[in-house]
Formats: C-alpha cells, structure tokens, sequence
C-alpha cells in the first residue's frame, strides 16, 4: 500500500493550492461522461472537488452552503473532454521551424519527454478549451519511439503546475509494412506506396530495444546507466502506458503478439484504422484503442465511405475501450478544438450521444489511467468540468460559457475573440 | 490470261534490273536476282482472301506473282510447301526499334529555360525536329525477337518529348540501314509525356496540353509571318510534320479523349496508341472516331491468398485483370478501326500467349490479323507496299504449319524483303507419336512416347507399368534417345536415323556397360490426349460488366452482357421524383417550409406545394421526406477533387492551362463527397503561382465521362494566388530562384501581365480589322488575362492577409478589373469594409488557422463577420476530406459570430452559387432551377445529420440504402475474381504484390509531381 502511494505522489505532481470557491450548479441537464444524464440536476463543488451530484427533482439542497450558485436551466454540463496524443503546446504554427518542438533527431527515444517542452502560453491552447476541451495528453512523434507523454491541465501558469500525469506513457510508432516516401525535402508531395523493405529490421530492432530495456530493468546491479532502457521501466510495471501507433492489420496482430510475449501490462493503440477487423484479439487482451482521427477518408476507394465515422460504433459494437484523438499531421494542434465534433460525427455513425461523450472523457481517462479522479461527474472526482448553453457535440449549439479546472473557473477568452471584438467594433456591428 | 501474267512479269523484271546503290564493293560483287516460287501452298492473301492452293513468286524483295494458277518461271527456286500456310508478313506500327537509348538528366533545383543549344524553340518538350530515319540504326538482337513472333516491319520513332518528331517506317531484316528503311517520313508522334527534357514546364498534364495548344498557335503564326525575325528550328519541323499520319501516344482512356480533344481545336485527327483499357469507356472512344493503335499488355493476376494483403488490390485492379483481354474484343464489336502493337509488354515472348488470349475472349482471327497487317499499313499510308500478298507488295510474309493463331502453329521461315530469316525448319520430322521400341541383345520391345514442342520433346520409356523419362534429340535426319534403365542399372544412349514418311528410326547404341546394340523404333499411333484437352478449351471466357467510373462505387450501366452495343444510359435513374411531406430549406423569400412536397421533372423543380397527389404523376418515384429535411445541393467553391493534376507552378503565370482539360471522372473523392451532399464544385488550380490556370465548374454526375461533369454554360474562372504559397516560402531553400519571393514581386507581376494583356487585347483588336492579313501570334495565356479585362474570365484568388487583399484591390482598380472572389481570404474580416465597397465576394475556411505564418491571425469568427459587412461569403473545403462534410462546417458559422441557419446553409448553398455566377440554375430550391436537391435526415446544420439522397439535374447520384447495396456488389464482385485468380495461380500463373494505392494518378510519372497541398 505504502508503495502503491508512493506511486501516486511521484506521478500526480502538486499544483499551487489556489483558493477554490463553492459552487452549485443548478437545474442543467447533466452528461455525467459514464453514460448517465440527469434532466436537472445539481451539482456541488467543493475543495475543487465535486461534491454533489444529484437530481434537483428529488433532492434536497441547502443554496447558502456555497459561496456561488450558478442558474444553468436550460444548459448543459459536461465532463472536460481530454485529448489524447496531442502535441497542444509543443507547436505554435505548422510551416514556422522554430515553433515546433514535437520531434528530435532519432529512431528511439523513449527518454525524450514532452512535458517540458509544453508551453502554457501557446495561443492555440485557450482556442481549445473555449470549445470544452480542457485536459490534453502531450505527446512527441516521430522515430520508432517517439518519447514520452505527459498529461496536462490545459489552463496553467507553466508546465510544472499544468501537469496532471507525468512521464504516463511511452509512445512507439509500429513500424510500417507499406511505406510512403515524400518526393521533396519539405514532406509536401507525397509518392505512391511502396512494399517497405525495411520492415523486418526495424520490427526486430524495436523488440530488442524493448527486449534490451526489460532486461536491464529486470537487473539488480547495472554495469551503466542507460538513460533510454530507464525511461521504459513503467510500461514494464503497469506505471506507464505503451501506446503503440499503428493502423494496418498486420501490423496491428504482430503488435499484439509481441506485447503479450513480453507481458506488458498496459497497452492501448493509436490510430487502430484497422483494429475493428481484430476487435476480438484486442479484447481478449484487454487493449485500448485510441481512435484514429474521425474526420477523416477512408483508406482505399472500396472502404464504406464512412468508415471512419464508424469505426468507433464498431469497436463500441465489439466490447473493445476507446476513445478519439485528433491526431492529423498538419493543423492537428489547432483542430483539437474540433474534439467534441468528431464525438458528435461517432454519435451520427452509431454510437448513442452519451457513449459518444464518454468516448472523449470518461474513457480517455481510463486508458490514460486518470480515471479515478477525472473522466466524469462523480463525487470525489476532480471538478473538471464544464457548461455549454447547447449540446457541447454539435457544432451548431457548442457554447462554452464557463469552465472549471479543478474547481476554478477559467478564462474563456482568446486572442482570437479579441480580435473579433476589435474589428467589430471598427465596423461598428453589434 | 497467261499473256497478261508474262507481261507484269517482264515489266518487274526490267524494273529490277534498273536499281543501282552508291556503295563500293570491296571484292568480287555479287549481284543477285534469284526468282523464287512458293508453290502448292495455302496463301492468305488478306484477312478476307485466301489461296488454298497456290503459288507466288518473289524476285529482287518484291512479290511479282501470287494467284492459284502461275506460271513458274524457268530458273527460279522452287519450293515446295504443301501443308503450309503464307501469310503477309507482320507489322507494328508502334516501336523504338533500333532507336538510341534516352536519357533523362534530372536538373538540380528549378530550371526555367530549355538547356538545348541552337536555333530550337523555348521549350525543350517539343521535340519536332527529330527525324526517326536519321538515327536510327539496325539492332539484329531485337530484330530476331521480332522477326520470331512473324513481324517484318516496323513503325519507330524517339518516344521523348511531347512532340517527337517524325517516325519511319523500318524493315527488320539485317543489313545496311540505306536498305531497311522503307519510309523515311511515315508519321508525326506526340504524347502527354514531357520525357527527357528537365526544364520545369510543364510539370502537368494540363500544363502538356496547354504547351501543344500553343504549338500549334505558334507554327500558324510562324507560317504566316513574313517578316520570320524569329527563325526556329522547332516551329518548321512542326509545320512539316502536319502532313503526315498523326500518332498521339495516351496512357490512359481518358487522354484519349484528352487528345481528340486538342485534335478537334486544330483540325487534326489523331491515330491513338491506346493504353489497353478503351474498353472502360468504349462509348466515349467511339465518339473520337480516332483509330487505334492497342499493346497486349494484360495484367498478370495479383497475389490475394492473403486475405489482408488482398484488400490492397482495387476493384479496379481486379477487374481490369479479369477484362483487359477482352479490350480487342470490345473495339471489334464497335467498328473501331485499330492495329495491334507488341508495345507496353514487359516480355515481347508474351505476344502471342496474349493475343491468344484475346482471341478466346471473342476477337476474331480475321480482325486479330487485319490489326497486325492491313490496319498498320493503312494507317501508315503504306497499303501499296505491305500488309498484303499482292503483286508488286515487298515481299514481307511468314510460312507457317497451319493457321497462324492456332497454339500448335509453328512459324517456320519470315521473309523480310524477300530474304529469309529461319526460325525453325520446316522439313524436320514430326517426331511426336507412340512408338514400339525394341533395343539390346535380346530385342525386348517397349513402348515410346514423343511428346511436348518440337523445340522441346519430351519422351517417355513404359516397360510394362513402369515409366522412365528419356530426352530426346532431333537434328536433321538423326535422332538420339537417352534414358535410365533400371533393368540395366544405368543410362542407355541409343543414335540412328530417322525415316520420315513412314516414320520409323533405327540405328545403334551403348549399353551401361559399354557395348553396342542395335535398336528400332516403330511409330504405332498417333498422341491422342491433346485432342481432348482442345475441345474443352474452347469454352469462352466469363468476366464480369464494365462499371462506371471503373473503380469502387461505380455502376453498371445496363444488364447487358459483353460489349455488343455500347450506350452509356444508366439504369435507375427517374423521369420524376416526387418528395412528400419534407421541411424544404428554400434560401428563398419563403425561408423554411415545413411539410412541403417537391416535385421534380426533367431534370429541374417544377412544383412545390403542400399536397402534390402521386396518382396524377405518372412514372414518378415517391420518397416519404416525414422528418427529413430537403435543401438545394451543397456547392464546393473551392475543390481540387477529380482532377489528375492541381498545379502548374513552373512559372509566375500559368494562365494558359485549363483545369477543363484534366478531370479526373474515376475519382472516387467525386462519390465520398456526393454522400455529404455535394453537387456542384469549382475545380481549381493550385496556388503555387500568382496567376494559376483557369477553372472548371463541374456537377458531380458520378459515371459520366470528364466532358460530361462540366457544368454547362458557366462563366470562366481562373485561379490566382498571394502570399506564402506563390513566394515559395515554404519549399525549402532550393527554391530561391523563381520570380517572385516577396509580397512586393507580386504585386510586379499583376501589373507586368495586366500591362502586357492590355497591349495584346489591343494588337489583338487591331488585327481583326486590319486588312493587310499580318501574321498574328495568339498567345493563350495573354489572352486569358485579357479576358479578365473584358469581364469575360472572373478571378478566385487565394489570399490570406490584409496587406496582399488590398494590394490585389488597387492593381485591380488602376488596370480595369475587379476581383470576383477573393478565396481562403482568413484576414478578410481585417478588410471587410474595402472588399464591401468594390462588390467582391469572400470563400473562407471555417476554423482553420495556425499552420503557416501568415495564417496567425485567421479567425473562425471571419465569415460570419465578413457576411455581416453584406460579403457575399461561402464556406469552401479546398480538401476532399472536409468537403465532404461541408454542412457542418457552414454550421460553424452559427457558433463563431452567430449567423442564423439560413444563413449558415447559404455559405454553402446559395453564397458560392452566385460567387460562381449559377445562382440563376443552383443554389435554391425555387421551381424552374435545377433540380440539385439533398434528402437530409435531420436538420442539415446538425452533426447528427445524414445524407440520404443527392440529387443532380432530377436523377439520384447517391442513395444511401443503394450504397450499402453497392457495397455487397463490390464485395461478390471482388470474391468472385480474388477465386479466379488464386484458381490461375494455382494453374502456374506469375503474380504480382498487391500495393495500396490510395490515390490513382493517371499519366505519366512526371505528374505526380504537382500533387500539392493547396491550402
């Protein structure tokens, strides 16, 4: 027990203890994030906690118990939706060298670590969680292993006190059996296919760097100290999360092989194009998918045309753990605020509204592993949460109006709105 | 009758003695005008003519005689083919034969200008002054592979460039390269294909075709002008080579239509070297009335044991497997004139295999023949010499065992210009057969068996039950037969000689240990499996319809089989539809209708009322709209979909090239987006350059040929472009050279372009009334920019931030024209008020910001502040992933900056209908416009909606219960041919890895560089 403590206070680092209001939320229609809907509900929170969650109907509820009571009849309450595999903060503009601190130089870098490199005053990140979207899993890319993740709170003075989970997961790209080379420098023009011949090597290297890092970990007395096979320990204790990014179905069984064969205990895919096609394998495993971009073509012109809407339903259909990421390439960033969309698109293509909602909350928290105190409107969990005046997964009727993090009410502002107000103004429109 | 025949003779004779050649001899010469007579033989004359029995007689490489009853004349060489078969020897009218090697030197970073030194013109593409005959040199190696498969003559050119120059019409027999040309100047060649030239225009298709456009300008102008400043090498070859057979090399059906195209603007018709898929669009080729020049090229099957791996073959890729031998088939059946090349096969041994294989399918031996003799020499004005046996033809023809497609058929001797070329002798003994044998001392009989190809026996020695192989050599009149005895523990070697008529061998041999016998073998019956084997075989094969487009999604057009009548009308399609009780988003006056029914007839919207009875319509299809929603058809003003390429960005301006001319119907973006509503798209350039191409606005009828998708009557568009893209910001450092590399140089170049228009438009003007008839130059690209003066081509310009806009704006204003749309335009809202003030209209993106610099300060609040302002504002996708979803992101516009619904479906409705100038036929539903309509299955701004219906000019392009029925289709359809494969791998048959191709780029490679991000 005394370790398992331990554990907790090494990875969920301390904020600043701000001065948290009371508060209740009154008569809104509640999305608890676990499947469940109150009509009208009240909701307290208290010590940055949620401390009542009820329905107003039937309860009975003292108003002067808190210093602030918000009417919300007709609005909506939500869990804070949370972005998995993100690179928020870690990019300002895709084109600009400078502002992108997402890759390193190298194949395997599991010690690389993107917390540090976040930055709490990137300009994208309020543009983000206007749209609800208030916790992210900050995360590298490139090489075969890309580094490591961190989960952060996306409102913070810096990285050390937006930081929720640090060092959660160890990110590995699967290699990949077909492989597209760009015919110029800059990655813009992207060839045809090609059969990759480097497959093979570059499965083996990877599983004996994973192989190497076990083994090592696994050794009393280390004759060096070998900075990346010390960075993977914790996928090899269940502390850390392997994500492996993979989309092909090949490689999606190979992948799967090799992590049970190495009895990793916590392991959930990235992308997972394909993984509805072994919906059963990555059951029986107890494996997660993150799910590729929902907004997005499917891979070859015989695909339905909307698989990718549905490819949540069908993992849903097939009893697997998902959730959705934004993950693109170019403008992935900056799209994150289209999150709660691509949850509406799941619900249009399959998925029921709460199960859609639940796929960027309450299940991103449990394949990041921060369900027990995020993810839901649940008393005892954080009171991340926020209010929309309409559905928050319907682009037509998403309107934030307030937001909580950790039971502090967060600014909702953006350069972007300023800059709407200023130029209204000198047009003198309403 | 004989007196007549003696006489022609005589003439021949004379004419024969009268060449003379300009080589010295060294030595003794040796002139020789042997008659040769080729008697008791069957002669196919032509594809309609054959001589059962005949004779012809050949003299000094000319035919002088051919007919069933010739005299022989006194010291000619007789031979005697009975049993055999003459045909005219074969041609091909599409080779590099004996052509040098080309070689493409790839430049390092951007070369503007052509590195050709001399007199030749501006780009190095247009190749007109090559001249097939004079590099072409003998190259006996390819020859004999030709000669082999009965070809003995052949078209060959340089296959570099755009335009090629002439090709020449070569014999391939071996020799002095002064006696194989038959035909110095037979044709003029082009292509889409840049081939070895490195200057960077064009890197397009569209860029290709704009190129020879203006050739073709150019070499009028040039033949006119009689000042002739200008003297360029390329522009006369181009003039001298308008007389000849024109032959358009195209790598796909659609650039055959891509080329008529061209041959219809400047009164050419085309001979077309096909690519072997004419059959996906065999209607459309039809139309050309171009001849055809088709390869043999059928696909090998794919490896799809795997059924993962398998996934990566297309339906396309399976069915033109299973259907490309039936191409030849398919123009036969059309009266499409065409000549067979051994062109495109990876292996020239395959010809035969393949036209075999043709001929299963159904192509006759008749046409199969007219396309490898009559066709190619009609097409090459050559019918006077070659193609057929006929007195006073070269004497090109092939003696063959029987007739000439049968398996079975050897080609013993091609006689090229009256020399002989041997492939394998003819007087050899069939020595196929059963046979008593009996060798060794004690004369034990066995039986033998000889079968296999004459080239390659095999044997097999049965004692009893037991079986051992021999080998089995001929040579001449000896015979040897080697095998293992067990009996004998060791190899016995038998020799002799062989009888031919009755067959019988005998002579001696070696035992194990060394001693001699003597042994015979008697032939005793004749192979009789073979006969079986041959009846089943003539089964035709079965293969599946062809689909439109040909690729995933695409439909049948009718239930009939094969291709006897081809007439592209598709089924399910409705005179009429009738939608009841549906809430009608009308973007007119009337706003929102609840519980409306709309009637559609013809192709427009002819009613829309509370209560239209069914029961008065006849033949109307009625679809139940309760709780669904209608709204006109969504309208992408700006899409890169269905086209082959995006940018010319070789240069500044690249006004000249026509988005029109490369679109692509057999994109499978064209389907994806109709399933989110999309009816109506303009197509437009890249934005690499500050002035791109020129526009297409298209429908999205899916399965209509590229010609057919245009939107009929609308007004032009071009493409123009500011700010990081056109200055090469983010290329890399290689790109530094290309004019221009600032804001400031854009602005230079509008003004430099406009400048020189205004002065051309004026030329131009002066010209048309000028009596003196002076060569005028017309110049396509000046041209498309004097347009935009005469307010005949409208401008969609990329633009980002306000410096650039307002710039564009007072180029406009001080030169004369006005910016129709200003597009991306995300700083639009920083110059609303001046956008306002001069009419011009805005298409935006929705939300997207951040990824490049001048993107910082976009805003998603921008079109709904711009709509404020009364801009005529859209919301485009110019991106096939968000294009399909364009309803949700208009209903961004409600979120950002609180635009009502109406007006958030306007941005994708009516707003880019008027920016294109359609708003009279699309973009409303109102009665009398088009009727492009989309069935909603709940409020379209909403995420939870979805595309039931789209409906283009009254006809249903996608149906969302019909797509899960064409989803089935495919799946039977791709099963039943994945078996047929595996079934033929089994059989021994080569395969290939199946690959993903997630884009098809039709053309060649050199294409697939434009494939640019546009954003």
């Amino acid at each position: 027990m005394k370790k398992l403590l331990f554990i907790i206070t090494l990875f969920i680092a301390t904020i600043s203890e701000a001065q948290t209001k009371s508060i209740l939320i009154m008569n809104a229609t509640a999305h608890l994030g676990n499947g469940t809907v109150i009509q009208n509900s009240l909701i307290g929170i208290k010590d940055g906690k949620i401390s009542l969650v009820a329905d107003a109907t039937t309860a009975k509820i003292d108003k002067a118990a808190y210093d602030e009571v918000i009417d919300a009849t007709g609005k909506h309450v939500y869990p804070g939706m949370i972005a998995p595999n993100s690179t928020l903060g870690l990019t300002e503009i895709d084109a600009v060298r400078a502002t992108n601190d997402f890759r390193e130089v190298g194949s395997s870098l599991p010690n690389v670590r993107s917390l540090i490199a976040y930055n709490t005053d990137s300009k994208i990140i309020p543009t983000v969680r206007s749209n609800g979207v208030l916790m992210a899993q900050i995360t590298p890319r490139g090489g075969i292993v890309s580094g490591t993740s961190s989960i952060v709170m996306l409102d913070g003075w810096n990285w050390e006190d937006a930081a929720y989970k640090i060092d959660d997961g160890i990110h590995v790209n699967w290699p990949r059996i077909q492989s597209r080379k760009y015919l110029d420098e800059d990655n813009i023009y992207p060839g045809p296919y090609e059969k990759n011949k480097e497959y093979s090597r570059q499965v083996n290297e990877l599983k004996k760097l994973i192989g190497d890092a076990k083994a090592y970990n696994e050794t009393e007395t280390k004759e060096e100290k070998n900075l990346r096979f010390e960075a993977m320990k914790g996928i090899f204790t269940g502390a850390q999360t392997l994500f492996i990014h993979v989309n092909n179905v090949k490689e999606i069984i190979e992948a799967v092989s090799f992590v049970k064969s190495n009895s990793i205990p916590k392991v959930s895919l990235v992308g997972g194009r394909e993984s509805w096609m072994v919906a059963e394998l990555l059951k029986e495993n107890n494996i997660s998918v993150v799910v590729a971009r929902v907004h997005d073509l499917p891979d070859r012109p015989e695909d339905d045309v909307d698989q990718p809407y549905k490819l949540p339903a069908l993992l849903q259909k097939a009893g697997v753990l998902f959730c959705l990421n934004n993950e693109q390439g170019e403008m992935e960033a900056a799209n994150t605020r289209n999150l709660p969309f691509m949850a509406g698109t799941a619900a249009a293509y399959g998925l029921t509204k709460e199960e859609a909602l639940m796929a960027v909350t309450l299940n991103t928290a449990k394949i990041l592993g921060i369900d027990k105190t995020v993810g839901s409107i649940e008393v005892g969990k954080d009171a991340t949460i926020f209010i929309s005046s309409g559905d928050a997964l319907d682009m037509k009727s998403n309107n934030v109006e307030q937001a909580f993090v950790k039971g502090i009410s967060i600014d909702l502002n953006n350069d972007q709105k300023a800059l709407y107000e200023k130029y209204k103004k000198k047009y003198g429109l309403k | 009758m004989k007196k007549l025949l003696a006489l022609s003779l005589g003439i021949a004779l004379a004419f024969a003695a009268a060449a003379q050649e300009t080589f010295p001899v060294n030595g003794t010469s040796n002139k020789n005008h042997t008659t040769y007579a080729f008697a008791n033989v069957k002669i196919v004359v032509d594809p309609e003519t054959t001589i059962e029995n005949g004779t012809m007689i050949v003299k000094d490489g000319m035919i002088i005689a051919v007919g069933a009853k010739i005299m022989i004349p006194k010291g000619a060489v007789i031979y005697d083919l009975k049993g055999k078969t003459i045909y005219p020897g074969l041609i091909d009218a599409y080779t590099t034969y004996g052509m040098p090697e080309v070689k493409k030197v790839p430049a390092w970073g951007p070369q503007m200008e052509s590195n050709i030194k001399g007199a030749y013109g501006w780009n190095a593409a247009v190749k007109a002054e090559t001249e097939a005959n004079k590099i072409f040199t003998d190259d006996s190696k390819t020859a004999d592979e030709m000669r082999r498969l009965g070809f003995g003559a052949v078209l060959t050119f340089q296959k570099d460039g755009i335009v090629r120059g002439t090709g020449a019409v070569v014999s391939l027999g071996d020799g002095r390269e002064n006696e194989l040309v038959i035909k110095d100047k037979a044709s003029a060649m082009y292509s889409f294909d840049k081939g070895s030239s490195s200057q960077d225009y064009p890197s397009s298709l569209m860029g290709a075709i704009a190129l020879l456009r203006q050739t073709y300008l150019d070499a009028d102008w040039y033949k006119k002008d009689k000042s002739k400043k200008e003297y360029n090498i390329s522009l006369e070859s181009f003039i001298n080579l308008q007389g000849l057979p024109q032959i358009f090399e195209t790598t796909d059906k659609l650039n055959v239509m891509r080329a008529d195209k061209i041959g219809d603007e400047f009164k050419v018709s085309y001979i077309i070297k096909g690519s072997g898929n004419e059959y996906q669009r065999l209607d459309d080729v039809k139309a050309t009335s171009c001849k055809l020049i088709i390869p043999l090229n059928f696909p090998i099957p794919y490896d799809v044991e795997d059924a993962y791996e398998a996934n990566n073959v297309s339906l396309a890729e399976l069915k033109h497997w299973e259907m490309a031998p039936a191409n030849p088939l398919a123009l036969e059946k059309n009266f499409i004139p065409f000549a067979i090349t051994t062109a495109d096969l990876k292996d020239k041994k395959d010809f035969w295999k393949n036209l075999r294989k043709a001929i299963s399918y159904g192509l006759s031996e008749k046409q199969a023949l007219r396309s490898l003799t009559i066709t190619p020499a009609e097409l090459l004005n050559l019918s006077d010499k070659l193609g057929k046996l006929q007195n006073g033809m070269i004497a090109n023809f092939i003696i063959t065992s029987g007739n000439l497609f049968d398996e079975k058929t050897v080609i013993y001797e091609n006689w090229i210009q009256g020399n002989p070329y041997r492939i394998s002798d003819y007087n050899a003994v069939d020595v196929r057969g059963n046979y008593d044998l009996s060798y060794g001392p004690n004369r034990n009989t066995y039986q033998l068996k000889i079968e296999g190809e004459p080239e390659k026996l095999k044997a097999t020695i049965i004692a009893d039950t037991a079986k051992a192989p021999a080998t089995v050599a001929v040579s001449g009149n000896s015979i040897s037969i080697t095998f293992n005895s067990k009996e004998l523990a060791g190899i016995v070697r038998l020799s002799g000689n062989l009888n031919k008529d009755p067959l019988f061998m005998n002579g001696k041999g070696q035992l194990p240990d060394g001693s001699w016998i003597t042994w015979s073998a008697t032939y005793t019956s004749a192979l009789n499996a073979d006969v079986k084997k041959d009846t089943a075989k003539k089964q035709p094969p079965t293969y599946g319809q062809v689909i439109y487009p040909f690729c995933a999604y695409g439909q049948k057009a009718d239930d009939r089989d094969g291709f006897d009548k081809v007439v592209n009308d598709f089924k399910n399609r409705y005179d009429a539809i009738l939608i009841k009780h549906v809430t009608v988003w009308t973007n007119e006056a009337e706003g929102i209708l609840k519980n409306q029914d709309v009637y559609i007839s013809e192709g427009h919207i002819v009613r829309i009322a509370d209560d239209i009875n069914a029961s008065t319509l006849a033949f109307a299809k009625v679809i139940d709209g309760t709780g669904k929603h209608l709204t006109p058809g969504i309208i992408d003003e700006h899409s890169h979909i269905a086209l082959i390429s995006v940018n010319e960005g070789t240069q500044a301006s690249s006004a000249e090239v026509r988005m029109g001319d490369v679109i692509n119907s057999e994109d499978i973006s064209i389907y994806r987006q109709l399933a989110g509503g999309v009816t109506c798209a303009q197509l437009l350039h890249g934005s690499a350059n500050p002035i791109g191409g020129q526009s297409a606005i298209i429908k999205l009828r899916w399965g209509r040929s590229p010609e057919q998708l245009k939107f009929a009557g609308a007004d032009g568009f071009i493409k123009f472009a500011l700010g990081e893209n056109v200055k090469q910001s983010n290329w890399g450092d290689a790109n530094v050279i290309r004019f221009p590399q600032s804001r400031m140089g854009v602005e230079q170049v509008y003004y430099d372009y406009f400048t020189r228009a205004k002065e051309y438009d004026a030329k131009q003007k002066l010209s048309a009334l000028s009596k003196t008839g002076a060569a005028f130059r017309r110049d396509l690209e000046l041209e498309a920019i004097a347009e935009i003066m005469n307010k005949k081509r409208f401008i969609t310009c990329h633009s980002y931030v306000q410096s650039e806009v307002n710039m564009l704006m007072h180029v406009g204003d001080s030169m004369g024209f006005q910016v129709n749309t200003f597009t991306h335009i995300l700083e639009g809202y920083k110059v609303a008020d001046k956008m306002k003030a001069r009419g011009i209209g805005a298409s935006t993106f929705s939300d997207w910001w951040a990824y490049k610099m001048e993107v910082k300060d976009a805003i998603p609040y921008n079109a709904a502040l711009m709509a404020s302002m009364g801009i005529i504002t859209a919301i485009n996708s110019d991106d096939a992933e968000m294009g399909r979803r364009l309803n949700q992101e208009a209903a961004k516009t409600i979120k950002y900056g609180g635009l009502s619904e109406e007006e958030a479906l306007k941005t994708v409705t009516l707003n880019p209908a008027k920016l294109l100038h359609i708003d009279n036929k699309v973009g409303s539903i109102k009665v009398g416009k088009d009727a492009d309509v989309v069935l909603w299955s709940d409020n379209p701004l909403s995420i939870y909606a979805r595309v039931e219906k789209t409906i283009i000019d009254g006809q249903i392009y996608y149906d969302n219960e019909q797509d899960l029925k064409l989803r089935e289709e495919m799946q039977k359809e791709r099963a039943r041919i994945i078996q047929k494969m595996i079934e033929e791998k089994k059989n021994g048959g080569a395969t290939q890895k199946p690959v993903v191709r997630k884009q098809k780029l039709f053309g060649c490679d050199s294409m697939q560089e434009d494939y640019l991000e546009t954003q």
